[in-house]
């Protein structure tokens, strides 16, 4: 599942040109560390629910990998 | 190109599908009833889908219509053509026809813009996303303020769709469409119809067809450039 979500989180990243992201690590935040805009978020949620049938913005906003992976379960 | 389009039963939405399948795309249609001439385009047009929904539903449009319709086919354009119109002066305004117009008009399309959008961002697909509007929501027509103010949110939330999601190269426009001789519009008398095309240049109904090709040209790449507009199909209205 890290592995998946890791590379779900470089596809959005490269769907707009942006640097990818060697490793991950729960402290990460999806803004700052990562780089993620509103709508980069909004890709990213559609592609976790498209592999893991959870919407995890649907519960309220997350703000770090690690909280991903706490909706995830 | 896979488009969906709402209200293919009749009128309109019928002459739009017509068009769209005759320049070789997949349809996705959607309407309450299976008309004779909608059962005729399905028995002849294998890139036609057709589901029976009630647009009334907006709590059902990500199981019936994306889920179990639509599935993993990645959209190219919604045509959100589907509309009722409640007729009446604002004295005698009521609640439950406001509401229920509004629900097929209004809050049903934006849940289905919402995955529209989901789709297109899964699928990386550059979509074209087109309302229908009305004359009625710029000029004005006796009996007409509630329908108008349904296009009226409609033509907003567009303007707002493309400014939002036009970085991700997604379009979103508005057809202004004037008076055309449907089932909607059967109940105007002859002198009533009249008085509207005399409102026009070109004094006469708008002919569907033509509503039909700005459609086609505004999926289509041709138009690539066009996104956050209202289009005028209209005769002319002055
Ligand atoms: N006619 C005009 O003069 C005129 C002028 C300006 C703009 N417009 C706009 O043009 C568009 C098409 O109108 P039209 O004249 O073609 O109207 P129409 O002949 O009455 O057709 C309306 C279509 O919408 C579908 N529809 C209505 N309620 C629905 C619901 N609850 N669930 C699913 N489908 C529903 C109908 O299918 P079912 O009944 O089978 O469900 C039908 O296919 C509308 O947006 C209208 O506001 C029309």
């Amino acid at each position: 599942m890290r592995d998946t979500v890791h590379q779900i989180i470089n596809t959005v990243l490269a769907n707009r040109g942006k640097k990818l992201i060697d490793s991950l690590n729960d402290s990460m935040r999806l803004r700052d560390d990562i780089g993620f805009d509103s709508l980069d978020l909004a890709e990213l949620t559609v592609r976790i629910e498209a592999q893991f049938n959870v919407d995890i913005f649907e519960k309220g906003i997350i703000s770090t990998v690690g909280e991903i992976f706490e909706r995830l379960k | 190109m896979n488009i969906l389009v709402t209200g293919i039963s009749k009128g309109l939405g019928l002459e739009i599908t017509r068009h769209l399948l005759e320049s070789g795309n997949n349809i996705f249609g959607i309407s309450r009833n299976q008309t004779e001439e909608l059962s005729t385009l399905l028995n002849t047009h294998k890139n036609l889908n057709w589901l029976q929904y009630d647009l009334a539903d907006s709590t059902n449009v990500k199981t019936k219509v994306f889920n179990e319709f639509i599935g993993n086919t990645p959209l190219h354009a919604f045509i959100n053509n589907a509309a009722v119109a409640y007729d009446d002066l604002i004295t005698n305004l009521n609640d439950e026809p406001l509401l229920s117009m509004y629900r097929v008009n209004v809050f049903t399309p934006m849940h289905i813009v919402k995955y529209c959008i989901r789709n297109m961002l899964l699928h990386n697909t550059k979509g074209s996303i087109i309302h229908i509007s009305s004359i009625s929501a710029h000029t004005g027509y006796k009996g007409l303020a509630m329908y108008a103010s349904t296009k009226g949110a409609l033509e907003a939330f567009s303007k707002n769709t493309a400014r939002e999601w036009g970085e991700k190269g997604i379009r979103s426009n508005c057809l202004v469409v004037g008076f055309m001789e449907t089932d909607m519009s059967s109940t105007l008398t002859p002198e009533q119809k009249n008085r509207i095309f005399q409102r026009t240049s070109l004094k006469k109904p708008v002919d569907p067809r033509s509503v039909a090709e700005t459609v086609s040209f505004l999926t289509s790449e041709k138009s690539n450039s066009i996104t956050g507009q209202n289009i005028f199909i209209d005769n002319g209205t002055i």
